[in-house]
Parts: C-alpha cells; sequence; structure tokens
C-alpha cells in the first residue's frame, strides 16, 4: 500500500496527521509517481468526501512542488491544449484524465505537472463547495424553497399585522407599519487560524472554534453614540412590484419582472435581492419558471400589493472585517421571514431554532450572490459573546457519511467579565483587500496537514482557549497578550501575508508612544490593514483613540503609493450588544423609512405629479414632513435634500481642465489619440484586429533556436567570467521596468508596484524595487564594480519613486495615452470569443449578469468616448513597454549615462515583478560571446503562463504576444514563455534606431536639438513597425465608503517583444530557470512562491541592508 | 371506548354561511352542506349532535340540519374567540365522554364501503384514545390546515403517534418540526377536520391562558403530551368549502363519486368540448 494512503486511511490521529513532506521530501520521480498513481486509484474508489479531497489536495501538492523539483533537466514540455478547454470549462475530472494520459504517452513533465496541480486543486476545492451547497440546501427549512416552481406552490402568506392599513385603511391615506430589524456586527476575538472557514468545520469540526462578540458601532467622532450598525426595514405597499432600496449604496429599483430579481448585477442591491429569495419570498426553485413577480406576490402579500425592503448600514464603510455585509444580509432575511411568519415572534429578539435558520438562510444567500463568508459571520444576529463550534454530524443530519461535521456550528454563551470598551480601540486602518486567496491558502495548507501550519493551529486552539479563560475572568491585559500572540505567533505561521508594513509600523507607533499603557494588538477577520483592535489601559483609551487617528493618517500618507488603501482610516466606538437583532414595529406616525431613504427617493417623487402619487405614498411623505419638523435627528434634512436635488461636483471625477493640462504636460499626442478613436470605431483596430493573419504558420522552436541554461547544470566557467569581468569594469546597467500600478496586483486598486512591499525578505517587509536593488549591490560587490541600476517611470509613477530616495536614476516616461469607453464588440469578444475559466455554478451567474451590465454602461456612455468618469490617475495609461527604451533615448538619460561612463555596453531589461532577474555573469557572457544585439530570456511554460510565447511565425524564431496569437491553440504549442528579460547591446540597438553612441553622446551638446529631431525620427520609424494592441484593462471606481466599481476600459500597448519581428534586430533567445523567469503577477501565487523555494532563492541574491 | 355524540363547529367567521351551502349529493339529493356532515356522524354512530353557531343563527342552521333521527342542539358562541373556544362551548353537551368532532366546512368522500367517519371511529374505539383524521397534503396548501409531526405506529400503514401540532404552518416550520418518516417529499399530515377527541381537550382548552383567541391546534400539540393520540389516514378525500373553486370542487367530488357519475361526467365532457376556440 501506498505511503501517503495509509496515512489518509489511517485511524490513528497521529498518522493520520503526518505531512505529506514527510513522504516526499527527496523521493525519486519514480517514487513519487507511483504515489501518485496510488492516490489516484484511491480517490476513485473511496466512499468518504474527504478522503477524496485529501488525495486530490495531496495529488497537487506533488505536481505542484515535489515533481518540478524531480524532474529538473528534463526540459521544456508541451501542454495538451484540450486538457486546458476542459480545465477552463471546470471539467475536471476530464481534464485530470486528459493530462494523465498525456503523461501516459510522452513521459512526466514539470509542464504537464502544473496543469495537473492545478486540475486537482480546483477538483478538490469544488467538491468541498460542492458539499457545502448540498448541506445547505439539504437543510431542513431551507428544502422546500428548491420545490416551489409557480407562484400557486408558494405557501408564506404576509403577516396579517403588515396589513393593518390594508382596504379602507391605505385609501383613507394611512401608511403600511414598517417593520424594521436592527442587527448588530460581529467581531472576533479569535478565529482559531481561519478554523471558521466551512470546509475546515467540517473536515475537523473539534478544531473549528471562534470566539465572537455583537458589538454596536459608531464611527468616533462622527456618531453621537454606538448603535446596531445594521438595520433592514419592510413594509407592504399597495404596488404589486418588489421594491429595493440600499441607503448606503445610493440605488433603489422598483422590480416587476421575476427574473430581475435573480440578476444579482444588475445594480447594487445583489444584496437585497439575495435575500428576498433566500427568505422564500421569491424561492430559488421559482428560477427561470417564467412565473409572473405580480402573481407571487398576490399569494404571499395580496392581490394589488407588493414588497419594500430597504437597507441600511449606518455609513460603515466597507472592508472592516466585522462581517457587515454578512450581518446585513441576515437582517434582511430575519425581518423578510418574520414578516411572512416563519418566526414566531414579529417583533423583539430571535429564539434560538430560529437564530440558527437565519444564519443557515445567510450562508445560502451568500451563495446564491456569488460570495462567502465564514461560518461565524453571522454572529451579529446572537446577543453578545459566544463560542462558536464546530458539530460532529452524527445520523439523521444530512451531513452524515459525507463529511465529519456539520455545516452549521453551535453557538454557547460566554460570560463577558471584562469591560473591553474601555480598552479597545477599533478601527479601520484603510486598506482595502481580498481576503478570498487566503482562505484558499488556509484550506490546503490544512488539508495537507502541513507541519508547521498544523502545529500553529493547534497553537492557535490554545490561544483561543488562552482568550476563553481570559475574557471570563475580566482580564483585558490578558487578553490582550494572548491576541498579540496570536497575530505575531499562528496567525504569521499559517499565513505570512496576513500582515503588511501598515499595520506594523501602526503596532510600532502605538506602542512607542503609548509604552506599558498599550497592551496589545488584535486582528480582525481575515487579515490585517483594515478592521484591527488595539488594546491600552483605560485610562488612556480617550487619548489613543485620538492618537491612533493621527497615526494611521500618517502613517497612509506615507504609504499610499506602496499600499492599497480604498479609504480613509477611521477610529471607531462600540458598545457589546446583549440583545442580538432585534424588531420593532413601527406603525402609524412612527411608520417612516430611515433618513437616507427619503434623500434618495424624494427627488425623484418631487418629479411625479402629486395627484400620480399613491394613497399611503401621499401619506407616508406627510408623516415625514412632520417628523422633520418634529425630531431633531432629521433636523439636517433640508440641506440633505438640496445637495442631492442639485449636486455639487465632488472627488472621483477628473476636471477636464486639469486633464488636459496634465495630458499636454506629459506629452500626449492629440493626433494620434483621435487616429485611435477614429480606427476603433470603424473596427480597423481591436481586440480581434490584435491577432496575427490567420494564414501565419505558428510552430514552437526547434532546441537549436535556443541556449538552454535551465536544466540545472553548472554554467560555462568562460561566460561567468567573461561577465563578471564586463560588470567589473563598469560595462553593464540594469533596468527596471516600473511604469506600472500593479492593476492584477491589487485587483484594480492601483499602487506604485515597485514600491509595494510585496513580502518579508532577510527580516524586513521589502519591496519590489529594494529586492532589485539588492541583487544589483550583490552582483556589484562580487565584480568589484559599479552598476547603476535604472528604473522607468510613467506620470503614474514618477514622483513617488523619486521620493522614494532610492539609489536609482530615474528615466521619465515621454508617453501617455488616454483611456476610452471600450466598443461593445471588443468587449464581446473578450467576454465571449476568448476562453476563459469559467466559475462554479453562481458566481458565473454573477459574472455574466455584471458583464450584460458593462456592455450597456459602454453602449450609454458612449463607445470610443474619452474616459473621464475617475481621477484623472485611472484616466491615463502607460503606452506599453516598448516605449520604454525610446524614452531612456528621448529623456536624456541614456545620453547622460554614456557620457559618465563611456565605457558602458550592456543593459539588462526586465519587468518590476520578474523577482528572480539579476545581472547574471554566466548570462551576460553568454550575450555578450552571442553578438546579437538583443537576447531575451525565456523560461518552460507552465499552465499557468498565458499570454504568448516563443515561436517560430511564419519560420522566422520571434516572441509573440498572446493577443496576437490567430488561434488560442497554437499557444498550447509553444515549450517556451516570455520573461521579457532582456540582454541588450546597446551600440546594436541605437542602430536600429538610425543613431550611434556619438549621437547620443552629442545629444547634450550644442546639436541638441538637432539629434533631439533625428532621436524623434529614428523612434517615430521602428513605432511604425510596431503592432498596436487594442487591450482591456480593469479600472477601480472609488466612491462612497469604501466602495468600489471596476470598469472595463479600452487602451493602446505597443510591447517590447515584438522588436523579435524585426528582420533587422538580430536576437538569440536564452532558456533560464524558471526561479529566475517567473513574474508575480497576483497575491496568489505568493504563497507557492514561498513554499517551493523562488523566495528563498531570490533571497540568496541579494545584499539585504 | 364508545363514541356516542358529536360536535359541529360552524361559528367562523368567513365559514358561517358554507354549511348552508346546497349540494347534491352522492345519492343524487340536494342537501345543505350540513346535512351531509350530518350524515356522516350518524353513520358513525353518533346518536346526539351538537353545532356551534352564531348567535341569532340557530333557527338557519336548525333548519339546514334536515330531518336527522338523532337528537340535534345548537349551542351559540357568544362570542367570537376562536376555534378552540368554539368547541369548549360544547362541553356541557359532550360531558366526561369522547366524542366525534367536524368543522362545518368540509365534506369527505370515502374511498371504501365505510364513511371516512366510521373508519376514524373505529380506529378510536379499537385504540381508545384520541385520534385525528389526516391526509398527506403538498406543501402549498399548508396556510389553509392544521398539521401534524410523528412517527408511524409499528406495524401499522395508517397510524402514526402525534408528537407536534401545528395550526397552518410555514413551509419552513413545518419542514423543521413536522417531520414524519416515510411521507413523499413536501407533503404533510394535515388536518382533515374530523377528530375524535377526549375530555382532557376541554381542560387544555379552558386553561389554555390564551387570553384572546383560543386554537384547538395549540391544545392538540399539548394532548400530545398527555395522553396517547393518534393520527389516522383516512382512506377518502376532504373537500375544504372555504377555499377558492371548494365549493365546486366539493360537488364534483361527489357527485363523481355517487350514482350519477356517468350523467356528470358527460356534461362535463360536452361543457369542456363547448370551450370558446374549440370546434
Amino acid at each position: 500500500m501506498s505511503t501517503l494512503v495509509a496515512i489518509i486511511a489511517a485511524t490513528d490521529p497521529a498518522e493520520r496527521n503526518r505531512s505529506i513532506e514527510s513522504v516526499c521530501q527527496g523521493a525519486s520521480p519514480e517514487t513519487l509517481l507511483a504515489e501518485c498513481a496510488a492516490l489516484e486509484a484511491f480517490r476513485r474508489e473511496s466512499p468518504s468526501l474527504y478522503e477524496r479531497v485529501r488525495a486530490l489536495f495531496f495529488l497537487s501538492c506533488i505536481h505542484r512542488y515535489h515533481l518540478p523539483t524531480a524532474l529538473v533537466g528534463r526540459g521544456a514540455a508541451l501542454i495538451p491544449h484540450a486538457g486546458y478547454e476542459l480545465l477552463l470549462n471546470r471539467r475536471f475530472e476530464e481534464a485530470i484524465e486528459a493530462f494523465l494520459q498525456h503523461q501516459a504517452d510522452h513521459g512526466p513533465s514539470d509542464a504537464l505537472s502544473s496543469a495537473l496541480a492545478v486540475s486537482y486543486r480546483e477538483l478538490g476545492l469544488q467538491t468541498l463547495a460542492n458539499q457545502v451547497r448540498r448541506s445547505v440546501r439539504s437543510l431542513r427549512g431551507n428544502q422546500w424553497m428548491f420545490r416551489v416552481g409557480h407562484p400557486a406552490d408558494h405557501s408564506l402568506r404576509i403577516r396579517p399585522e403588515l396589513l393593518a392599513s390594508r382596504g379602507t385603511a391605505a385609501e383613507q391615506g394611512k401608511t403600511f407599519p414598517v417593520l424594521r430589524e436592527s442587527t448588530p456586527v460581529r467581531m472576533d476575538l479569535s478565529h482559531a487560524g481561519w478554523s471558521d472557514i466551512f470546509f475546515l468545520g467540517m473536515d475537523h469540526p473539534e478544531g473549528a472554534r471562534v470566539l465572537n462578540v455583537s458589538i454596536d458601532l459608531g464611527v468616533h467622532g462622527r456618531d453621537a453614540a454606538p448603535k446596531p450598525p445594521v438595520e433592514a426595514y419592510l413594509r407592504v405597499i399597495d404596488t404589486p412590484v418588489l421594491r429595493l432600496t440600499s441607503v448606503d449604496l445610493g440605488a433603489s429599483a422598483e422590480i416587476s419582472d421575476l427574473g430581475e430579481v435573480f440578476d444579482f448585477a444588475r445594480d447594487h442591491l445583489g444584496l437585497l435581492k439575495a435575500a428576498v429569495i433566500a427568505a422564500g419570498i421569491v424561492p430559488p426553485g421559482i428560477e427561470g419558471s417564467g412565473a409572473s413577480l405580480a402573481d407571487l406576490l398576490a399569494r404571499v402579500v395580496g392581490p394589488g400589493l407588493g414588497l419594500e425592503l430597504v437597507s441600511s448600514v449606518n455609513n460603515i464603510p466597507k472592508g472592516s472585517r466585522l462581517a457587515v455585509s454578512t450581518n446585513l444580509l441576515a437582517a434582511l432575511i430575519a425581518v423578510c421571514m418574520r414578516a411572512t411568519g416563519q418566526a414566531r415572534s414579529l417583533t423583539g429578539p430571535l429564539e434560538e431554532a430560529e437564530r440558527r435558520l437565519v444564519a443557515a438562510r445567510a450562508i445560502l444567500g451568500e451563495w446564491l450572490g456569488g460570495s462567502g463568508g465564514g461560518w461565524q459571520d453571522s454572529g451579529g444576529i446572537w446577543p453578545a459573546a459566544k463560542l462558536i463550534r464546530g458539530v460532529v454530524a452524527t445520523e439523521g443530519d444530512p451531513e452524515f457519511g459525507a463529511s465529519r461535521g456539520r455545516l452549521l456550528p453551535r453557538h454557547d454563551p460566554v460570560p463577558l467579565g471584562a469591560s473591553l470598551q474601555d480598552s479597545l480601540v477599533l478601527v479601520h486602518g484603510g486598506m482595502a483587500q481580498n481576503v478570498g486567496p487566503i482562505l484558499e491558502m488556509v484550506t490546503e495548507k490544512y488539508l495537507l496537514r502541513s507541519a508547521a501550519e498544523w502545529n500553529a493551529r493547534v497553537e492557535a486552539g490554545e490561544v483561543l482557549d488562552e482568550i476563553i479563560s481570559a475574557v471570563e475572568a475580566g482580564d483585558v491585559p490578558r487578553i490582550s497578550a494572548a491576541t498579540t500572540r496570536n497575530f505575531f505567533g499562528p496567525i504569521q505561521t499559517i499565513i505570512p501575508w496576513a500582515t503588511n508594513i501598515y499595520t506594523e509600523t501602526l503596532i510600532d507607533r502605538v506602542r512607542e508612544r503609548f509604552g506599558s499603557r498599550f497592551w496589545g494588538f488584535w486582528m480582525l477577520g481575515g487579515m490585517s490593514g483594515g478592521g484591527m483592535g488595539f488594546i491600552v489601559a483605560p485610562e488612556v483609551k480617550a487619548e489613543a483613540q485620538a492618537a491612533l487617528a493621527e497615526i494611521m493618517a500618517d502613517t497612509k500618507r506615507k504609504l499610499q503609493h506602496a499600499l492599497p488603501f480604498a479609504m480613509e482610516p477611521v477610529v471607531y466606538d462600540f458598545a457589546v450588544n446583549t440583545h442580538g437583532t432585534w424588531c420593532d414595529l413601527l406603525d402609524g406616525s412612527q411608520a417612516i423609512m430611515p433618513a437616507g431613504y427619503y434623500v434618495l427617493t424624494i427627488p425623484q417623487l418631487l418629479k411625479t405629479d402629486r395627484r400620480e402619487l399613491s394613497p399611503s405614498r401621499r401619506a407616508e411623505l406627510d408623516s415625514f414632513g412632520e417628523a422633520c419638523r418634529t425630531k431633531p435627528e432629521l433636523s439636517g434634512m433640508i440641506h440633505s435634500l438640496f445637495d442631492r436635488l442639485f449636486p455639487r461636483e465632488v472627488g472621483g471625477r477628473t476636471n477636464l481642465g486639469e486633464l488636459r493640462a496634465t495630458l499636454a504636460e506629459l506629452g500626449f499626442d492629440e493626433v494620434q489619440h483621435e487616429q485611435i478613436r477614429s480606427d476603433l470605431h470603424s473596427g480597423r483596430i481591436g481586440l480581434a484586429q490584435n491577432r496575427l493573419p490567420a494564414s501565419s504558420v505558428i510552430e514552437d522552436v526547434q532546441n537549436q533556436d535556443v541556449t538552454g541554461f535551465d536544466r540545472g547544470a553548472v554554467p560555462d566557467e568562460t561566460m561567468r567570467r567573461l561577465g563578471m569581468e564586463a560588470i567589473g569594469r563598469g560595462e553593464a546597467a540594469v533596468v527596471t521596468l516600473a511604469a506600472g500600478i500593479g492593476s492584477r496586483w491589487t485587483q484594480g486598486a492601483g499602487v506604485v508596484k515597485a514600491l509595494h512591499p510585496f513580502c518579508r525578505i532577510a527580516g524586513r517587509h521589502r519591496s519590489f524595487l529594494d529586492v532589485h536593488l539588492a541583487k544589483t549591490q550583490r552582483i556589484a560587490r562580487l565584480a568589484g564594480g559599479d552598476v547603476p541600476h535604472i528604473v522607468t517611470t510613467s506620470h503614474l509613477t514618477h514622483r513617488q519613486i523619486a521620493e522614494a530616495g532610492l539609489p536609482v536614476i530615474l528615466s521619465p516616461g515621454r508617453a501617455v495615452g488616454l483611456r476610452m469607453i471600450p466598443m461593445a464588440r471588443d468587449l464581446r469578444f473578450a467576454w465571449e470569443e476568448l476562453s476563459h475559466q469559467v466559475l462554479d455554478e453562481q458566481k458565473q451567474k454573477v459574472r455574466d449578469s455584471i458583464h450584460a451590465a458593462l456592455i450597456n454602461w459602454a453602449e450609454t456612455s458612449g463607445e470610443g468616448n474619452d474616459y473621464t468618469d475617475n481621477i484623472s490617475q485611472q484616466c491615463l495609461h502607460p503606452v506599453g513597454h516598448w516605449y520604454e527604451i525610446p524614452n531612456m533615448l528621448r529623456n536624456g538619460v541614456l545620453a547622460r549615462l554614456l557620457t559618465e561612463r563611456p565605457q558602458l555596453r550592456w543593459l539588462l531589461l526586465h519587468n518590476i515583478d520578474t523577482v528572480g532577474a539579476d545581472l547574471d555573469p554566466a548570462l551576460l557572457g553568454c550575450h555578450i560571446s552571442g553578438g546579437s544585439a538583443l537576447s531575451f530570456e525565456v523560461i518552460p511554460r507552465r499552465i499557468e503562463d498565458r499570454g504568448g510565447g516563443l515561436a517560430r511565425v511564419n519560420g522566422r524564431v520571434r516572441l509573440v504576444e498572446g493577443l496576437a496569437m490567430p488561434r488560442e491553440e497554437d499557444e498550447f504549442r509553444l515549450r517556451y514563455y516570455n520573461t521579457l528579460s532582456t540582454w541588450i547591446d546597446i551600440d546594436q540597438l541605437l542602430k536600429v534606431f538610425g543613431l550611434s553612441r556619438a549621437d547620443m553622446l552629442a545629444s547634450v551638446g550644442p546639436r541638441a536639438g538637432e539629434i533631439a529631431a533625428r532621436i524623434d525620427a529614428g523612434i517615430r520609424a521602428v513605432a511604425a513597425k510596431m503592432p498596436t494592441y487594442v487591450t482591456l484593462k480593469d479600472v477601480k471606481k472609488r466612491w462612497g465608503q469604501g466602495q468600489e466599481d471596476i470598469f472595463p476600459v479600452a487602451q493602446f500597448e505597443k510591447l517590447w517583444g515584438d522588436m523579435t519581428a524585426l528582420p533587422e534586430v538580430s536576437c538569440r533567445f536564452l532558456v533560464v530557470p524558471r526561479q529566475r523567469g517567473q513574474q508575480l503577477k497576483d497575491i496568489a501565487q505568493l504563497d507557492g512562491w514561498l513554499r517551493d523555494g523562488s523566495a528563498a532563492a531570490v533571497e540568496a541574491l541579494g545584499d539585504w541592508t | 371506548m364508545k363514541i356516542k355524540r358529536a360536535v359541529i363547529t360552524a361559528a367562523g367567521r368567513d365559514q358561517q354561511e358554507l354549511p348552508l351551502q346546497r349540494l347534491v349529493d352522492r345519492d343524487g339529493v340536494a342537501k345543505s352542506a350540513l346535512e351531509i356532515i350530518v350524515e356522516e356522524a350518524v353513520a358513525a354512530g353518533a346518536h346526539e349532535i351538537a353545532v356551534v353557531v352564531r348567535p341569532g343563527d340557530e333557527a338557519l342552521f336548525g333548519a339546514a340540519a334536515g330531518k336527522s333521527p338523532t337528537r340535534l342542539e345548537l349551542i351559540p358562541q357568544p362570542e367570537p374567540l376562536g376555534y378552540g373556544h368554539a368547541v369548549c362551548c360544547a362541553h356541557r353537551f359532550v360531558g366526561d365522554e369522547p366524542f366525534l368532532h367536524f368543522v362545518g366546512d368540509h365534506l369527505y368522500v370515502s374511498d371504501s364501503s365505510l364513511r371516512c367517519a366510521q373508519q376514524l371511529v373505529a380506529v378510536a374505539e379499537a385504540e381508545e384514545c384520541a385520534v385525528s383524521a389526516v391526509q398527506p397534503t403538498r406543501e402549498n396548501m399548508l396556510p389553509y390546515f392544521g398539521a401534524i409531526g410523528g412517527r408511524r405506529v409499528a406495524h401499522s400503514r395508517n397510524l402514526y403517534d402525534i408528537d407536534t401540532v401545528l395550526e397552518k404552518p410555514t413551509p419552513t416550520q413545518a419542514e423543521q418540526e413536522l417531520i414524519v418518516p416515510g411521507l413523499r417529499a413536501g407533503h404533510y399530515l394535515c388536518f382533515f377536520g374530523m377528530h375524535v377527541l377526549t375530555p382532557t381537550v376541554f381542560e387544555l382548552l379552558e386553561n389554555g391562558g390564551d387570553a384572546g383567541r383560543r386554537q384547538l391546534s395549540s391544545a392538540l400539540g399539548k394532548l400530545a403530551g398527555r395522553e396517547r393520540y393518534l393520527a389516522f389516514e383516512t382512506q377518502g378525500n376532504r373537500y375544504n368549502l372555504g377555499v377558492p373553486y371548494g365549493l365546486l370542487t366539493a360537488q364534483f367530488a361527489l357527485a363523481l363519486a355517487g350514482k350519477d357519475r356517468a350523467d356528470v361526467l358527460s356534461q362535463l365532457v360536452e361543457l369542456l368540448a363547448r370551450q370558446p376556440g374549440s370546434s
């Protein structure tokens, strides 16, 4: 029997919890492949879901980490495109079969293992997610909702109390009563190492424990006192529609079509729609039935009547780590359930069984809306402090036999012996981060039982015990010590990315300011930087609140270009809520909605003739008018309404005058811009036109077309010496491309990627630029020479990098573009023609709905128009890395370099995120001896390397961009992927532009004008031969309290790799190891990068100060 | 146990006219709904029958009850205090004995040679306990009925030990609390409108504590905790006259189960053939 299968099947916990590393470390490829075959057979046969899932994660781990190491030196290989297509379509089982068949036919390879690793991992996560969904659906109380397929099947009825003004009362001008659910949010004192992830609770219920507290909240300095921040309002209306309003998101809609209820991304009302569905008012089973919403409402509410649902979260910013959105969803579901008799009590608190059902429905709602939280997140509906624990599934539970734990945990109250309010300063640091990848990383690590993480998990459990005991004892310093130990110990051992330089700076500064009166730090939720807690001695709490506001604002100011911030930091006031969720029935003159609702709706109503308003609407407005006169909290309504009716121009939109001025300053080419717009409109350029002609013959290169440095062989000593001597003589320089703002890294939020401290290396958080400089310093030291380090910048990054004061030479960008609203044709091409990873069912539905909304946005905003509805930083764009070297000619940087260092001959050009690239002497020696103008570094392809590669195009060896591939499958015929790292012979390159070294030296003298004109002419001539690609870029538009919308905008680019297509440029292609060539584009890559030894390899390349 | 008396409640605000509606029974004779119910009771062995009505309706209901061979008593419910209270009004009439109870707005059509009430009384007398007639009902009808949760009695096909009784539950409540193993998904055992009850129910109703309206279902829920209380899946169907087209459906059911079946069917077919648009 295989060792790994024996571990999975073991009954003895000591054996079962053995890590995979203990078996696979250093194993031969044959042993690993034999283990894989055994695991593959086992996972297909095992009846236990968790055995299957663990086997899948083991398989993924072997293919991701162990086989690639064991297979070093076996060369590049191909991945079958058919398997890739299956993978994109989430047909994981078939994809695995295709890859395994290819492995059987052609032997194992690094490339194939990368494909299998992804397939096994995705299948594992899908299996787990399906189990959660099955459990949610099969939970008693939820099942019926999936059976209702017609209004006549519906058996919910509105509570009679809510119809009090039905009939005569409505005609007489009375309003219907309003049901108001007020719900606290939850903060967790410890989640025992993310043990609240559903999968983990269901795999290891004993380890799933969270201590969380329900709290009321207010923004310090803004709100008079903390109150339940989440409110949901429901009432009957005399129109047969669903009227949904989100006060905080400023969105309102009257829905009369059943299909629209299931269209989550159409507007900002997705959460309210999910609540209406999860509460059973519009049951999920009726989706797609073609039934009439009016008929359904007639059945549930009454003929001619409808429902209005309003949400309000009292301006609490997004990303607070207090589960605001889950608790809002729970509040909305609770109020809908009460209104339809699904809770015994119409008002007051909920009973325990009802709370559990609301929690289960919130899980369902999150799934419907395509999001997902932890199982503790709806904790706000329970009162005060409670220990939430996983429960072992027993016979009779729907989970029994499939998973070890139940879907829903149990909640046990914990006495709060300590007055946390007196010591805890609760804040939102302002950072916006996506916790999603972290949850997947944790799941994978736990299921693999990786030793360090598993031990940390055990320690996190002990910390939780310590916190519970300290909470019961009322010992706040002990709580503080435990939460601090948790953050710096187990949490960071499990996920190093849970911390960041911003959080640690805040902690240091608070400690410095308050000394021993600062008791400890507390990370809320999945990662730090957003919601956080600082615990101080009670006597300095007020001072600490003021100090933290100041420290956070100041630290944010210093780091705002390096880290993604969504908003200004805020300090909260809070109070423990002892009721949990609570409902009131507002009747008569009290039956009004929150003030923000009227600010939103009255301007619209004012446009309506009063006689056309329904009697209840007229009566409501009278009540509201009366309330404005008598209630002090509504005294500012007139101003708010006036502002809404006549909005002022505020931030979030570019001042067009300023934008034009910026464009002029940055050398914007208006003529070229208009030409591009005209070409876009006419269809001469576009996403489809980026492609090479369909008749192009795209083939893989032959072995003699590349020079291999990837086989783990010792580089030729002669080459190394040649390179080292050149560096020692000062002949080489490094050029780092740093014009970008890390769109993918921050999901469009935008930071100066060069300055982004992405990882802790040699004991400190280091930015990408820190890493590159450390490598340059090391080589310079070893060679005994001086190596200039040039950083190319753009208008988005120049000032910030200059202010960082690093020992670099800046080469400012001299080309900028203005983004445009994309053509609907291009959006359709991108979303419908190109292959994409299909998401799981519900998420895919949401994505399709977003796409439809965005196509509508492009059409109504004017396709091809300038994109100016955002801050200017998001409206302008760099025009592609091809321009970076020409920029160095134009801006005088190269001329100055050559003047100061006449011996300079070689440049290494690389991207900011190619963290393994350095001035490697052996590669430089190889470039020198090869005699080509450019030597491009390529790496053996893995499945994640999408976007072109090294090919023979109609017989010529060149790099092809993914955008230019005539057929998507062509890319899968190419074994090598472009890293963009390029070794440049300066003199030969100048020749390509029709220039010489002498010209460059003369460009800073009296002939400057003449030479500048020649430089411009040379650049224009080469640019004319370079293809112009139209690309779509996601930009974020921020608004409200940390809210963001993402828009795809069109821009154009010229790319450096196309230099290889010019016949006059001699090129070589060097195959380098993956660790050197891989680019870090996505935060989700970090964990693997750390784990597969890449991070350690980079650390070994630098001199770290 | 011997059932001698029956109580029919007909004082509900929305149902007061329903028992007075005239229908043609299985034998082709035009009768009021109340008369048909009285016949059902008599056939089941009840010699004395009480009808609880709204004050002032006694004469109307007395006439509608027909010429029954049994003693008929009309008991006014002084105030509209709910279904449970209406049952309580018959306490003196019933005394300290078990009794058969019908709601006044349901009619029954048996699938066997025994009438529905006969089947029920036979079970109650054999088991010597309170028994409610039930019928598996689709969940979309839950807003109209009381429903029970429980377990099938060992070695029985149609008897259930009742654990829980809920009046007009939501499907959410029903799914969580009215579990009956062996029933089709989305179906619940809903009351048939016909019960054999023990005098304990009066005690539970009278001491129910509800100041306002008293509900029979909550008392029946408590009854399950006090003594043996069974549900009996009757061979037959009940027709609720109070739902939309309820009277029409009941009439069809009676006619199609009676001697005029062929005539009614042929009239129906003719009616269908004359639908607008058909040639």
